[in-house]
């Protein structure tokens, strides 16, 4: 996928460097401008989700899970990455309705934008996530190296998502409020708040068809358990999330041609 | 692959056009069933156009409102595909379209030249470099690290322009450049343009404006609903269409054969002196002195006033005003027009009156007509023309050979005074 966007071209590759370092700042920058808690408000959504939701299955329904503040932040963040990338790249394109009309623009870096915003956020809380580790004594282990590893995938995974949101809300302004509904029902299929092995054995193999059960595992095996990952689901889900990254690009390449008269 | 900058082969370009508007939403799409895709029809934006331009070459694109000029320019420059036919660029594409493209008012101009320059395909370390440049161009040195929301539409346009014209492009597209900032900035962007065109950068400029065509244009395409109506050289296409906009409005002249009185006296006849679709009309037009005084004999070299009484009792949105001043052989003296001076006129409706004020008329002695026109706003043709109606005449000492009387005098001097 990505040759067809560098074409061998050493300036090519520079120049989608610097697009996209460019159109990343410009989204961060405005994002934290005008407001007088900066880069709090980063923080401040996850945060406060997750003051109420340790409430909740703290003190009013025990879940009873060790660490449980750092095990609700690791999949708090993770969740956070997928969904924000997931609302702001399927509006990329229509947001960027001028963009799209000039001559020469590369319109598929619109999505990876997207994505790379709101991993700069995931970063930024970063430490935040590290204070717990720390607070709970838990040591950053060597398996913090695979750590990439689990981002490249969920990266792959948005964008793969993403460009096929990113085209049908082009054609279909109802897209966002539709992925709205997914988003809030993944919510709770998704072990953000609970382990994953509260699912029943029965079920679970269905349960694996939602990839980010995979990935928020891997996170907590990582930054709790100083584990490796489950390396047979993750590379499972890797190889999906290339696939559908492949497939989905085909299909917003196509539709891009589209995208002018649409908009 | 051939040695032209452009090549484009039996280009042709389909819209649809849906007669209920598509549906935009999945819940109208389900609630409407397959039904709207029936119901569609589709037009052909462009139809089998074909031209070559050699690298160098500026070519202009003229025709009236959607005739696909700017569905063409953005072809080329790869937006959208065609459904037929082919194009070849060779090098790197700068466009002067969209200009301003992802600027933001709340960031500074600095992090707007960036961001701009990087989407119209600088890389950083080039935008850095031609930083200060810009900026000069621009002339925004003071409010460079203001944040844009407080820059006038002037100011952003003469940035964003600043930024396009530090691309070093091998294709230029144009789309009606003169829509930027002042008279002042305008020349500069039409010298900068030249400035391409002599650095051998291959020029497709779209533009209503034809004496610009003619200006910068070697070539020109003439659109019309889509097809290619004539190419050629740009003074002979210019001409064609320029005649073509004259029998339109001989077409929408009213066929009736009533006369008018003219302000001074003079009869007005349709078709005869007085063209036009009379969508608007030209009431009165009266000369002045710089005293104030209603003549119709000047002295060369003092100045004039033209004022220009319209009645539009409809609506009529930014006409062209024109005025020529004509000797009695029909030798053209001087010509101006509220789009050549760059003077916009919004809509007008109901009745007013336009002046045009002469400092000075440097004519030879005799005598001479003011032609006076209103033109629809792409020149295509006139709402009213009267032709040969206003008589003026100059008077001068001077003498009466050629055809301009400018201030001079002679000085003499011997050798020894150098």
């Amino acid at each position: 996928m990505l040759h067809t966007l560098i074409q061998k071209d050493d300036h090519r590759l520079i120049y989608l460097f610097d697009l996209l370092r460019e159109l990343v700042a410009r989204d961060l920058k405005l994002r934290y401008r005008k407001s007088a808690l900066g880069i709090l408000w980063t923080l401040l959504n996850p945060l406060s989700q997750l003051v109420v939701l340790n409430l909740v299955f703290r003190l009013i329904l025990p879940l009873n899970i060790p660490n449980y503040t750092l095990f609700l932040f690791t999949g708090l963040l993770a969740w956070h990455w997928f969904q924000s990338s997931l609302y702001a790249g399927s509006g990329s394109i229509v947001d960027n309705r001028e963009l799209i009309h000039r001559p020469g623009f590369p319109v598929v870096v619109l999505p990876v934008v997207s994505v790379l915003s709101n991993f700069i956020h995931y970063l930024i809380a970063l430490p935040i996530l590290i204070l717990f580790m720390l607070l709970a004594k838990i040591q950053i282990s060597s398996a913090f190296l695979f750590l990439p590893i689990v981002f490249a995938i969920q990266f792959v995974l948005s964008l793969g998502l993403i460009y096929l949101l990113a085209a049908f809300q082009v054609m279909f302004r109802d897209t966002q409020y539709l992925l709205g509904v997914f988003l809030f029902l993944g919510f709770y299929l998704t072990p953000v708040f609970y382990d994953s092995s509260a699912i029943p054995a029965r079920m679970q193999f269905l349960y694996r068809f939602n990839p980010m059960v995979t990935l928020i595992d891997s996170y907590r095996a990582i930054m709790i358990n100083a584990q490796s990952p489950e390396w047979l689901h993750l590379m499972i889900v890797g190889l999906a999330a290339i696939g559908l990254l492949r497939f989905t690009f085909y299909i917003f390449q196509r539709a891009s041609y589209r995208f002018v008269e649409e908009l | 692959m051939s040695e032209d900058a452009i090549l484009v082969e039996g280009l042709s370009k389909k819209f649809y056009r849906y007669h209920s508007g598509r549906p935009w939403t999945f819940q109208e799409m389900f609630l409407r069933g397959a039904d709207w895709r029936r119901k569609r029809h589709e037009f052909w934006a462009l139809q089998n156009i074909s031209f070559r331009l050699a690298p160098g070459r500026t070519a202009g694109v003229i025709g009236r409102n959607g005739a696909g000029k700017s569905t063409l320019l953005r072809l080329v420059g790869g937006v959208g595909k065609a459904d037929r036919g082919r194009i070849e660029t060779r090098g790197r594409i700068g466009a002067l379209i969209d200009l301003g493209a992802g600027f933001h008012p709340d960031l500074s101009g600095r992090e707007n030249v960036f961001i701009n320059g990087v989407i119209s395909g600088l890389t950083r370390k080039e935008v850095a470099k031609n930083f200060d440049s810009i900026v000069a161009f621009a002339e925004l040195e003071e409010f460079i690290d203001s944040p844009l929301r407080i820059y006038s539409t002037g100011m952003q346009m003469r940035l964003a322009f600043a930024i396009a014209a530090h691309i070093q492009p091998a294709i230029l597209l144009i789309d009606e450049i003169l829509a930027v900032g002042d008279y002042a900035f305008q020349n500069k962007c039409l010298e900068r343009i030249t400035q391409f065109k002599a650095q051998g950068c291959t020029i497709l400029l779209v533009s209503h404006n034809t004496d610009l065509v003619r200006r910068f244009c070697d070539e020109v395409l003439w659109l019309e609903a889509g097809a290619l109506k004539a190419y050629g050289e740009a003074e002979q296409v210019v001409g064609q269409y320029l005649a073509e906009m004259g029998a339109r409005t001989r077409h929408l002249t009213p066929e009736t054969s009533s006369v008018q009185t003219a302000s001074t006296g003079a009869e007005l006849k349709l078709n005869e002196n007085r063209f036009g679709s009379l969508e608007i009309e030209i009431e009165a037009v009266n000369l002045y002195n710089m005293t104030g005084e209603a003549i119709q004999e000047l002295e060369s070299g003092k100045g004039l006033r033209i004022e220009i009484v319209y009645n539009a009792p409809q609506p009529i949105a930014a006409p062209i005003f024109g005025v020529t001043i004509t000797r009695s052989d029909g030798l053209v003296c001087w010509e101006s027009s509220t789009q050549s001076a760059l003077l916009p006129v919004s809509q007008l409706h109901g009745k007013g009156k336009v002046i045009l004020h002469l400092d000075r008329l440097d004519l030879i002695e005799g005598q001479y007509f003011v032609d006076v026109g209103i033109y629809q706003h792409e020149w295509e043709y006139a709402y009213d023309y009267h032709w040969h109606v206003y008589l003026l005449s100059i008077h001068s000492a001077q003498g009466q050979k050629g055809i301009l009387s400018p201030p001079h005098h002679w000085e003499f001097m011997v050798a020894e005074n150098l």
